[in-house]
């Protein structure tokens, strides 16, 4: 016997050991070391391991997962139909209790799903279709009910299942199909009296502008008018001042002037006057010079 | 196996005596493979992509920047190589290709208002990486999170939106504001993910009432246009009558300048003659009114009587021609 084939033998001893005892635990997971079917420890710092060749492990996913659950149909208090679809956020928090009471996946999805049915039903059993929908924003109480039913649900899930409920929160809230066409209806007749609503706003506002403007136009016009009236009165005014002005220094003459300017106006070939000889234009006719005296 | 197992026993020779030339080659090939497998730890990080290095399964360096690394080869090191810049997009309310298409699927798409109509509403979230770590690790499938979390929000914030300012002017709001909660609720479920957009693709009524709602977008149509023709008619009108205001001002100015300087000129010529006047008045006079009987008398028809005589009217009337020529007499 060499040395050479004590190694060998050695090596051949060792290595197999040294892959039974040990293990690397990814950050994705946990290991349950079990020794002989009993559970001995849970590792969940990912790393090398060391364990015992005969403990064997069982691997569970720690990721945060997101279970979809069927939409279901709820009552509220006010007796309305509304159906729910929901997420359910959950990870594994202790692999020795989960693995003894729900197994794998499917089945705690389950067990979610139930939990997580009837504490919907109860919770929205006490509420009003308005504080899941409604326009004035402090009525919805969606949110303090869902943190509330994520903590009954992540209290009651942790010391059965072993598992964590993160989070429970509504991602539809949606009619049931029997409601809908009653719903289609009432939206249409709402539609309908939006339009009506839209076209007599309309025809309102239309009509307000078009008094409004004819009301502009008259006040333009009779102020217009006002300051012209106010500017022709100055000046008839003026002029009259003019020719008082003027006149006032000699009326005979003035009356003399005027009366024949009038003459020249007034009488025209239509105009058939009849003159005496006596006149004072037709006295030279008829008596020569002594008519001019 | 078999190689791990020789190899003791070939570092053994080594150390011992000087050794056949076949045993030489074999240490030859063990060494290497020895070098090949340390050098295939180095790897390269390209420039859109960060790397996470793993040490028998733990995180050891959460964050490789772009560039060329060494970390020990398989099976103690992994490398996780991300593109964290890349936008990864999902679609909620109704798949990727009905968005290509434009079809609408119901039960995916169908969300409640406020005032509890039902919307068909398509989002599309686009992401990228900002924790590689979290991204790889924490959550089983990262856009089945992003999905629900984008979906739950958006859920949320329609459920308190009257259906009116859903389709029209607070589609930008309900964008932001999702974008802000369901980044705020992704933070607790640490996926690793920044939430870069959040884009309302798609809102439309239900086929069911799709044409009531196009009705009210006539009739808002309509109530503009007859706002609009008003406004039409408005501006037509006072300008107009502005228009009008103008041309009235300025035919008054225009008649009381006319009448002013008319007065003026006719004082102006009295005067003139009134100093004349005054001089002669009696000749003046006389002249002043022959002068105007000479413009005057031409225009008429004249008849001339003798100041005893009585005036026949019926002669007037038979005789008007006789009458005419006599006038032509006269003014000769």
């Amino acid at each position: 016997m060499t040395r050479k084939t004590t190694y060998i033998t050695a090596g051949g001893l060792a290595l197999p050991l040294l892959f039974l005892s040990l293990y690397s635990v990814r950050e994705t997971e946990f290991a349950l070391v079990t020794q002989f079917g009993r559970p001995v420890r849970t590792v969940a710092t990912a790393g090398l391991h060391a364990k015992w060749p005969f403990q064997n492990i069982l691997w569970f996913d720690k990721r945060l997962r997101i279970y979809n659950p069927r939409p279901s149909e709820f009552l509220t208090r006010d007796k309305k139909n509304l159906v729910i679809d929901n997420y359910v956020a959950w990870r594994i928090d202790d692999p020795n209790r989960f693995v003894q009471s729900v197994g794998d996946t499917p089945a705690a999805e389950m067990r979610l799903h139930d939990i997580i049915w009837s504490g919907l039903s109860a919770a929205l059993g006490t509420q009003d279709l308005d504080s899941l929908v409604s326009t004035s924003a402090d009525k919805v109480q969606a949110t303090p009910m869902l943190d509330q039913l994520t903590a009954t649900a992540d209290r009651a899930a942790l010391t059965q299942y072993g598992i964590r409920v993160v989070d429970v929160r509504i991602k539809r809230l949606n009619l049931p199909e029997q409601n809908k066409q009653s719903v289609f209806a009432r939206m249409r007749a709402e539609r309908e009296r939006i339009a009506m609503q839209y076209r007599a706003e309309g025809e309102q506002q239309a009509l307000t502008i078009r008094a409004n403007a004819d009301r502009q136009k008259e006040e333009i016009l009779s102020s217009a008018y006002k300051d012209a009236e106010k500017v022709r009165g100055a000046g008839d005014a003026e002029a009259t001042r003019i020719y008082g002005q003027a006149y006032s220094k000699n009326p005979q003459f003035y009356r003399l002037l005027r009366t024949l300017d009038s003459y020249k106006k007034v009488l025209d070939d239509k105009t058939t006057i009849i003159l005496s000889s006596d006149s004072a234009l037709l006295k030279v006719l008829t008596r020569g010079e002594a008519g001019a005296k | 196996m078999s190689t791990l197992l020789t190899r003791p026993s070939d570092i053994a020779e080594l150390v011992e005596s000087p050794k056949p030339a076949p045993v030489r080659r074999r240490r030859r090939i063990l060494a290497w493979l020895l070098v090949l497998w340390i050098v295939s730890g180095i790897f390269i990080v390209s420039a859109d992509q960060q790397a996470v290095v793993t040490r028998f399964g733990a995180v050891i360096n959460p964050r490789v920047a772009p560039g060329i690394h060494y970390a020990l080869p398989w099976p103690i090191d992994s490398v996780y190589k991300l593109k964290v810049h890349q936008l990864r997009r999902t679609v909620i309310g109704g798949e990727i290709p009905d968005a290509v298409l434009g079809r609408i699927q119901p039960a995916s798409s169908e969300f409640l208002s406020g005032d509890q109509n039902l919307l068909n509403v398509r989002v599309v979230a686009q992401y990228s990486v900002s924790e590689p770590r979290d991204f790889l690790f924490a959550t089983e499938d990262v856009d089945r999170v992003v999905k629900a979390v984008v979906e739950s929000e958006l859920a949320r914030r329609i459920a308190r939106t009257p259906v009116d300012d859903i389709l029209t002017t607070d589609k930008i709001a309900i964008q932001n504001d999702v974008l802000k909660t369901a980044q705020h609720a992704l933070n607790d479920y640490k996926p690793g993910v920044e939430l870069s957009s959040i884009n309302i693709e798609n809102v439309t009524p239900p086929a069911e009432a799709a044409d009531a709602f196009r009705g009210v977008a006539g009739a808002r149509a309509d109530a503009n246009r007859l706002v609009n023709e008003a406004e039409g008619y408005a501006n037509d009108l006072i300008p107009r009558a502005q228009g009008e205001a103008a041309q009235l001002a300025e035919q008054a100015q225009a008649y009381k300048d006319g009448k002013i300087n008319r007065a003026a000129g006719d004082a102006a010529r009295f005067n003139e003659v009134a100093v004349e006047y005054a001089k002669a008045p009696e000749v003046t006079a006389a002249r002043a009114y022959v002068e105007a009987m000479e413009q005057i008398l031409p225009k008429l028809k004249k008849l001339i009587v003798d100041s005893n005589g009585n005036l026949d009217l019926t002669v007037v009337r038979r005789d008007d021609d006789a009458a005419t020529n006599s006038n032509g007499a006269i003014q000769k």
